[in-house]
């Protein structure tokens, strides 16, 4: 018994307090007297404020159940809140929070200071929204709202030619992206009847027009293979991801690809459940097969890569490759609920490593020490702090028990040979050790390696430095209590199928 | 209402707290971390005769305290505590030990300022924990544990003056050897729990009773091998006797006992007094109704034991060095211990180590003294005349070479003689091998004999032989104390078990036998359930007693003969030796000497295996290594990146690339795709 009766449009309380202080950074902007004139702190501290009140209601709503016994439907079925809304709208308010620090510090010499932290409100409005999407119409607009700003955020840095190069490729593969999405979304409709996901479920008709049925379902799977940065819609990522601020790359990194995952999650349980379409497309196999694709492309790109970040943004698609296990492991002898509890909980996991590991390289950035493993050399030295916390979140990354990245990828790997997939699981475990070298490689060079000239270090940054702290302590701390998380992610994902 | 076993776990916790303690605080102590030691086993052994009197009253004691792997469906790995006759009275005997070789050395480290006493008194405090958790242990696979700690204990201990050459090649020596056999033994411990899917050592659950109801065809266990149930049990017993014999240094692998007598004295007695080299022999014991339902297991401890008890005391012979002569003692007196539970001496067995153990650690702090004494020269020949000017070290160190040599009436004759007259009834008894393991025995006694007193003679004994031995320095109560508490036990340990006076006299004076026959039937663990006409021993096997001479005169026979015997030696010993000037008498054995001083080339036949076999093979399993797995590795690795390198280049940085490698995998999906769903 709650001590207050909310109304039931509260449960979207997340994604509207996100999209309101969207509104109050418009607001700020639009009444300063000069242009840049607002205290970046400021703008800071609303940001903070905004994701962390998104936070505390995802938390609050979570202990309080608030969905999770029978989701709460809002505007005739369009939108909807369950477990799966909140753990997603969880991992975006963290991320959210800690980019919001991070960038006090990266930007704080750039223009348009409020118009950034206002689009980076938009798009984790957006992301929130992807998780309580009952339909393909609000699927496609919630997806263009977390993607539309993206583009934006990629060219932030108007003089940096990488940037505005990184923002245009965005933007193109996206238009492609999200066109074959709409496509396949249209087909859908043309052979139900209906854009509602448990109407199309039972709308199906595995003898009526399969072939526009097929189709559909394929392009749809690329428009999230595009969200999630999955073979073969990742060309955008790895240039995304090098050219933006470092703090989109891992914005764009970990929500993004948490929020494309979660649409995947719900339309491929609720609107296509794997008994109902299997006579039209076994996307099992089709998944296994981006999984699979997914995992080598990444890892044997990033192991060639001189540039870190470029490294880290290759990785990100090998990560996806993992999380698509969840998607290709919902076989008929699996586990439902942990197989998809398994893939939210390393998108968690993931949410808080792979943030830190990018905003590392932000502060390596900040600092002008270059961008290959060559110019980390010896960093360690400097900045011993926050080389241990970059040393957890790659071990953590590549699955090694310093972090809860240990722990989910098990799960995860688990999960899968429980469903019969014991080859993909094998997969994954190669594709991991692969990941191990080129993690080490940055470790090696932060630690043991001589520096090759001296570094000309100034000042430590207090708001880079908080969030990778925060991030490190999430990630081994996420280790002991990955029980209670595990509880909450898989109870949310048995919720859904 | 709490008793003993409510603190048993504290039996080996005080000394852990104590290693603790001294490692961590023991530059800040006065007496650099011995105190805490000395508190902590004052403790142990109250306890542990607390407990040994709860035994006494009937009660024992078998608990789980903490499972560390909780098995679903299958076995479970715990900790626990077995407190049986057998466990209480070790116990007694290792805290006692522990505590006056703490006490002693008090005198041999402290008052001689060596450096380092933090660490030794920890490593110390650490060793009486292994061994007192071992000796406690309920089950085999915590008894494997702990005896590998015992291992690395005596190793650091062994190694204790690492700085220079000798003491750290010795303990790296023991530490391999007994590692050696230790495989043996961890092999045997996983075979144990996979055929029984448990290790417990008592009880009706226990392996050693599952074993024998397989055997008795009361249900079936796994066998491997393609073996029968007895030859796999068999099989196991000899694997864990590989532990054994490398613990408790029984031949082939006796060798690293003689160099251990780098490390410190104390260090030396508390080796082979009470907590390493026991633990093998109280291993047997503790298993006892295991190998009892092997024949060839008891046959093969029984010969091994005699042939050691044999071998050695004739290396024991010709030793220059004080403690070179115990250490070859010890190892025979282990050689009889086995004979004894090989030729179904339980009780017999036992007896021998709990005099052995008093009378040993008696003989080495004797040493101790006496090399306090000549400022840290071992030779003998460099001693003499040590009788008058240490009295007390002297009286003290003669009780326990009469006990040794096994001269009436002193602890060492009735615990020898038991082992050697059960050994002979059984053997007249249907089991003619046993015979021939109490023919070695017989006659390493009268070496014995000869080897101890040449001791005594030569150190105490004569002449004066260099201005140290002339001068001695003296030792203060720290060193007495133990001694003549050792001295006094030595004298007069035989009465907890004279069985030959009862066979005489019939009146009842088998104590020991009494005690250790308490354990309850639940246990599976009492002497009766062991021996007699429905005893394992009989049943499986097929032991049976007889006594060619009737009873009493096999006893009174079979102990004149090892009692003369015993004189015979003593008495040549005394002959040659107890001259004010004694020359080297052994120098007529010729060639045989030389033989018996490099042991029969023992060390360099191990030395040859490691060396010429071994290292050949390692090297070439290095080659292969090197170019076989590491090629696969490195070829591995290669064909990685350059995978990587090809598929990096995929990303061209033209978005044109993109859009068309989008859109043709997009077609290639929906063609495949479609072929397999037949929408076509």
């Amino acid at each position: 018994m709650a001590l207050i009766e909310l109304p039931t449009w509260a449960a979207l309380a997340p994604a509207l307090v996100l999209g309101a202080t969207a509104l109050v950074l418009f607001l700020i902007d639009s009444i300063e007297p000069e242009p840049d004139t607002t205290s970046p702190t400021l703008l800071t501290g609303v940001g903070l404020a905004g994701a962390l009140s998104a936070l505390g209601f995802n938390v609050w709503y979570l202990i309080a159940g608030t969905g999770q016994t029978t989701a709460i439907e809002l505007f005739g079925g369009q939108l909807m809140v369950d477990g799966m809304t909140l753990v997603l709208g969880t991992i975006v308010a963290s991320v959210l929070a800690l980019v919001v620090i991070a960038s006090y510090d990266y930007i704080a010499e750039e223009p348009h200071q409020a118009e950034y932290f206002s689009l980076l409100f938009l798009a984790a409005t957006g992301m929130t929204l992807l998780g309580s999407v009952d339909s393909f119409a609000t699927a496609f607009i919630a997806l263009e709202l977390s993607s539309l700003p993206s583009y934006a955020l990629v060219s932030y840095l108007k003089d940096n030619r990488g940037s505005v190069e990184a923002g245009l490729k965005y933007f193109l593969v996206g238009a492609l992206s999200s066109a074959i999405f709409a496509y396949g979304i249209s087909l859908v409709y043309g052979a139900t009847g209906s854009l509602q996901f448990d109407a199309v479920a039972s709308a199906v008709d595995p003898t009526a027009l399969p072939g526009i049925l097929g189709v559909g379902i394929v392009m749809i799977v690329g428009g999230v293979a595009f969200k999630t940065a999955s073979v073969p819609f990742h060309f955008w990522a790895p240039e995304a991801y090098e050219g933006a601020p470092t703090p989109i790359s891992a914005f764009i990194s970990s929500a993004s690809k948490a929020a494309g995952f979660v649409l995947a999650f719900r339309i491929f349980t609720t609107a296509f459940p794997i008994d109902a379409v299997a006579g039209t497309i076994d996307w099992l196999l089709l998944f296994q097969v981006l999984a699979v694709a997914t995992m080598v492309l990444g890892n044997f790109a990033a192991a060639t890569q001189e540039n870190v970040k470029r490294m880290l943004a290759y990785s990100s698609v090998g990560h996806a490759g993992y999380v698509l296990i969840a998607l290709a492991a919902l076989t008929p002898q699996a586990n439902p609920d942990l197989v998809l509890g398994a893939g939210m909980l390393h998108l968690l996991v993931y949410g808080f490593m792979n943030t830190g590991a990018f905003l590392f390289v932000g502060l390596a950035e900040y600092w002008d020490v270059g961008r290959t493993f060559e110019d980390y050399n010896g960093l360690a030295s400097e900045a011993p702090v926050a080389s241990v916390a970059m040393t957890v979140f790659l071990f953590s990354l590549a699955g090694l028990p310093v972090g809860a990245g240990f722990l989910s990828k098990y799960v995860l790997f688990g999960a899968a040979v429980g469903a019969g997939l014991w080859w993909l699981a094998a997969i994954g475990a190669i594709a991991s050790a692969l990941s191990l070298f080129y993690y080490s490689r940055v470790v090696k060079a932060l630690w043991i390696e001589e520096p090759t000239e001296e570094f000309e270090i100034d000042s430590y940054p207090v708001g880079l430095y908080t969030a990778i702290v925060v991030a490190a302590v999430v990630t081994v701390l996420l280790l002991p209590a990955f029980g209670l998380a595990s509880e909450e992610a898989i109870a949310a994902a048995g919720a859904l199928v | 209402m709490t008793g003993a076993f409510d603190f048993a776990p504290a039996i080996a916790l005080l000394p852990l707290a104590a290693f603790a303690v001294a490692l961590f605080g023991g530059n800040y102590l006065p007496k650099r971390g011995a105190l805490a030691g000395i508190t902590a086993l004052v403790g142990s052994l109250v306890l542990s005769i607390w407990a040994l009197v709860t035994v006494a009253g009937g009660e024992t004691y078998d608990a789980d305290l903490y499972t560390f792997v909780a098995g679903q469906d299958t076995l479970s790995l715990h900790l626990g505590i077995l407190i049986d006759p057998l466990s209480a009275l070790m116990l007694v005997i290792v805290s006692l030990i522990a505590l006056l070789v703490f006490v002693f050395s008090l005198g041999y480290m402290n008052d001689e300022d060596e450096t380092g006493l933090p660490r030794y008194y920890a490593e110390l405090s650490l060793f009486s924990f292994s061994m007192l958790a071992f000796v406690f242990a309920d089950n085999l696979l915590m008894a494997f544990m702990f005896f590998e700690l015992v291992g690395l204990c005596s190793y650091l201990l062994i190694g204790f003056w690492f700085r220079e050459a000798g003491p750290s090649s010795a303990a790296k020596k023991a530490f391999l050897v007994t590692r050696f056999g230790d495989y043996f033994f961890l092999v045997g411990t996983v075979g144990i729990f996979a055929t029984f899917g448990t290790g417990m050592f008592a009880g009706s659950e226990s392996f050693p009773h599952m074993a024998e109801q397989a055997l008795a065809g009361e249900h079936s266990v796994r066998t491997f091998l393609g073996l029968g149930e007895q030859a796999w049990f068999t099989v196991l017993g000899l694997l864990v006797l590989g532990g054994v014999i490398g613990k408790s240094a029984q031949f082939p692998l006796h060798t690293w006992l003689p160099d251990a007598m780098e490390g410190p004295t104390p260090v030396s007695a508390l080796i082979h007094a009470a907590t390493m080299v026991a633990a093998g022999v109280y291993l047997v014991a503790r298993m006892y109704g295991f190998y009892l339902l092997s024949p060839t297991a008891l046959g093969v401890i029984a010969l091994v034991g005699g042939f050691t008890a044999l071998f050695a005391a004739s290396m024991a012979l010709v030793k220059q060095e004080l403690k070179q002569v115990l250490a070859y003692s010890t190892i025979s007196q282990y050689g009889y211990m086995m004979l004894a539970l090989g030729g179904g001496g339980y009780v017999a067995a036992v007896f021998h180590l709990t005099t052995h153990a008093i009378f040993k650690a008696l003989l080495f702090l004797g040493a101790g003294s006496v090399i306090i004494a000549m400022h840290h020269n071992e030779n003998m020949w460099d001693m003499g005349g040590l009788k008058d000017k240490m009295p007390v070290t002297y009286y003290a160190f003669l009780s326990g070479s009469l006990a040794l040599a096994g001269i009436f009436p002193f602890a060492g004759f009735w615990s020898k003689d038991e082992v050697l007259y059960e050994t002979l009834i059984h053997g007249f008894g249907g089991s003619p091998l046993l015979l021939a393991g109490y023919a070695m025995g017989l006659l390493a006694v009268a070496f014995t004999g000869f080897y101890t007193f040449r001791m005594v003679f030569l150190t105490f004994h004569g002449e004066p032989r260099t201005a140290d031995a002339e001068d001695p320095h003296g030792v203060r109560w720290n060193v007495k104390l133990p001694l003549a508490v050792l001295g006094i036990l030595a004298a007069v340990a035989g009465v907890i078990n004279l069985a030959p006076v009862e066979k005489v006299t019939g009146i009842h004076l088998t104590f020991l036998h009494d005690w250790l026959d308490m354990a309850p039937d639940s246990f599976g663990t009492a002497v009766h359930h062991y021996t007699g006409d429905h005893g394992l021993m009989h049943e499986f096997a097929g032991y049976t007693a007889a006594h060619p001479l009737g009873e009493t005169g096999t006893v009174l026979v079979g102990a004149a003969i090892s009692l003369g015997l015993a004189l015979a030696g003593a008495g040549l010993a005394y002959r040659l030796y107890a001259v004010p000037s004694p020359t080297e008498h052994t120098d007529k054995l010729g060639s045989l000497k030389t033989l018996l001083m490099n042991n029969y080339y023992q060390d360099e036949y191990q030395v040859w295996l490691a060396r010429d076999v071994t290292l050949p093979l390692s090297r070439a399993a290095d080659t292969f290594d090197q170019s076989v797995i590491d090629g696969v590795v490195n070829a591995t690795s290669s064909v990685s990146l350059f995978a990587g390198e090809r598929v990096r280049r995929i990303q061209t940085g033209l978005v044109t690339h993109y859009a068309t490698l989008i859109t043709l995998s997009l077609v290639a999906l929906l063609v495949v795709f479609g072929y397999l769903g037949g929408w076509f």
